[in-house]
């Protein structure tokens, strides 16, 4: 039984992962607190359902669809809230307020829209392969095998293209890449690009197995969050290990107690970590006061 | 028949007025952390909801009457604010918003899964009516409309001497500038701590309020989004002064009424107000991050 528990709560965290990476590339950079992300992961899903069970496009090609939308969701947040705020230097509490703004209009229109009840992508239950006890769903073997792919190609991308070099630059010193010639909201607008990517993905991913309503965004973006927070924030590997650690926990949780206090130890593990280590297990010590 | 239908409406009308007054003493309580101090807080909704259920234990269980009630539900959530306040003062920034926003879920979390102790789901309903000197049970809306009133007066008229003494110009001085307020040699982490004590006492006052008010209480009045809401007032209102977060207060509960005279269907009225109140945060954050009535300051 621990097998199998340990193993949906590494596909889990696979998920996790992808998600908390397309936070942390918003955030490790702009230090913009980004709520609206919850907005984008619940956004996705229905964009998908739209085109591919109320319009009847081929499954790949609604995919895409809903990614280019989430994409464009994303971008069109840093054009109408962020980039002016920044360009004023406002404080990250109040990006941060406006950030919310964002997400409780898109929550509240996608739900004006579709009704605030569950809905469904894929009706049939999906087969699955067992080995031994063990038994994984399609599903979730397709879960797995995409988020990782992702996870590694975004590595190769971020490790050996100037790009990856030239986020860890914003995220080190804004002003020194403004001074360097480099195009500061060109940049921002790649990551929020990219982590529209990530999330659409992933929300995909998790909607066709599961379904979705307008209100899954808020309990994933803080998942992804603890994720960042414990795995430190400033690597991008960070989240990604942190992902897959809230992924086995939880799961750990559900065997020995039981799934309701999934939650509350999450959560707890975030103070936990907000206190003693605050820079999170990659993280390299700084002041915080 | 058409007497009966006045007292219907001002019966409306005083609900209103009472809600009115608990969300004065949210916004009020709220506006000393978030607006005073600068310490932003996603975890009020927390502090309201202990309120509302040590109101419960001390009324249904202790048997406590009226002021006894208070001052107990008043003590016993300003300490439990320590138990967040210690460790997550010592945080900044958004990391001080995580700390709180993790706390509120936690909260939630136990109030709606330890069903030996506060039924979880099910809710506690029937709350008994606090007693006056053992004899006068205030049940019934006119009693709670005096009581509110009293309460949420006395909460402004504390806050107003409380921002306008020393310690609130300290706190002042905290959000503007916390360096210099260290090298004047003040307890930054001191003061702080109090603020969260302060703050979350009254918050449990508005808590006893709303429970014995509505007589029926479950976790889900006291949810994250409880959290934002009470924000939402403050933030719209405006913050750092008085007539900010009580102005705030009236809006945000009077907005959705207003919806409803408009005749919206109800399920699209709680997504529009929703909507608005995100606008209207998006918009003021551009333009007057103070809010619409508070105190002028570069944020």
């Amino acid at each position: 039984m621990l097998v199998q528990f340990l193993i949906n709560g590494i596909i889990t965290g696979s998920i996790y992962a992808l998600v908390a990476l397309g936070f942390a590339l918003v955030y490790n950079t702009t230090r913009i607190f980004h709520l609206a992300y919850a907005a984008l992961y619940m956004f996705a899903p229905y964009i998908l359902l739209t085109f591919y069970v109320n319009l009847g496009i081929p499954f790949l090609l609604a995919m895409i669809l809903s990614i280019l939308c989430t994409m464009l969701l994303s971008l069109s947040f840093e054009y109408i809230v962020y980039k002016p705020l920044n360009k004023n230097r406002t404080s990250g509490e109040v990006v941060l307020i406006s950030s919310l703004g964002i997400m409780i209009i898109v929550i509240n229109l996608i739900a004006l829209f579709y009704g605030n009840e569950t809905k469904i992508i894929e009706s049939s239950i999906s087969g699955s392969i067992s080995f031994g006890h063990i038994i994984i769903t399609y599903n979730q073997l397709w879960q797995f095998s995409v988020s990782v792919i992702l996870l590694v190609v975004f590595f190769v991308f971020l490790g050996k293209l100037k790009f990856g070099q030239k986020a860890r630059a914003l995220r080190d010193d804004t002003e020194l890449f403004m001074v360097m010639g480099y195009d500061v909201y060109g940049m921002r607008m790649s990551l929020f690009l990219l982590s529209g990517i990530l999330v659409a993905v992933g929300s995909n991913l998790v909607a066709f197995d599961v379904g979705m309503d307008p209100y899954v965004g808020m309990p994933m973006l803080l998942n992804a969050i603890v994720a960042l927070i414990i795995g430190g924030v400033g690597k991008f590997e960070a989240p990604v290990l942190g992902g897959f650690i809230i992924g086995i926990l939880q799961a750990l949780t559900v065997w020995a107690f039981s799934a309701r206090w999934q939650d509350a130890i999450t959560f707890l593990l975030l103070i936990l970590f907000l206190v003693f280590r605050p820079q999170g297990i990659f993280g390299e010590k700084e002041r915080m006061v | 028949m058409a007497r009966r239908k006045g007292w219907c409406k001002l019966n409306y009308l005083l609900h209103i007025i009472i809600m009115i007054n608990i969300y004065i003493i949210l916004a009020t309580s709220t506006n000393l952390l978030v607006g005073v101090t600068n310490l932003l807080s996603l975890g009020q909704a927390a502090f309201y909801g202990i309120g509302a259920y040590l109101a419960v234990y001390a009324l249904m269980i202790l048997n406590f009457p009226l002021i006894p009630t208070l001052i107990f539900v008043f003590l016993f959530t300003a300490v439990s604010s320590l138990i967040i306040a210690y460790p997550s003062l010592r945080l900044k920034g958004d990391y001080f918003v995580l700390a709180t926003l993790g706390f509120q879920l936690i909260v939630y979390t136990v109030l709606y899964n330890w069903i030996a102790v506060t039924r979880g789901p099910y809710g506690i309903s029937g709350i008994s009516a606090p007693k006056v000197l053992a004899t006068f049970a205030i049940s019934g809306i006119i009693p709670f409309l005096i009581l509110s009133t009293l309460l949420a007066g006395l909460t402004v008229y504390f806050f107003r001497h409380l921002i306008h003494s020393p310690f609130g110009r300290v706190l002042k001085g905290i959000r503007d500038d916390e360096i210099s307020v260290l090298t004047l040699g003040r307890d930054v982490t001191k003061f702080k701590v109090w603020t969260f004590v302060v703050s979350s006492g009254f918050i449990g006052i508005a808590g006893f309020l709303y429970a014995t008010y509505v007589s029926y209480i479950d976790p889900t009045s006291f949810n994250l989004d409880e959290a934002i809401f009470i924000l939402t007032a403050v933030l719209i209102g405006g913050s750092g002064n008085i007539k900010g977060p009580v102005l705030g207060a009236v809006f945000v509960v009077v907005l959705p009424e207003l919806l409803r005279f408009v005749g919206l269907p109800d399920s699209i009225a709680a997504n529009l107000r929703q909507i608005i109140f995100g606008l209207i945060l998006i918009i003021l954050m551009r333009v007057r991050p103070w809010g619409l009535w508070g105190e002028m300051r570069i944020v």
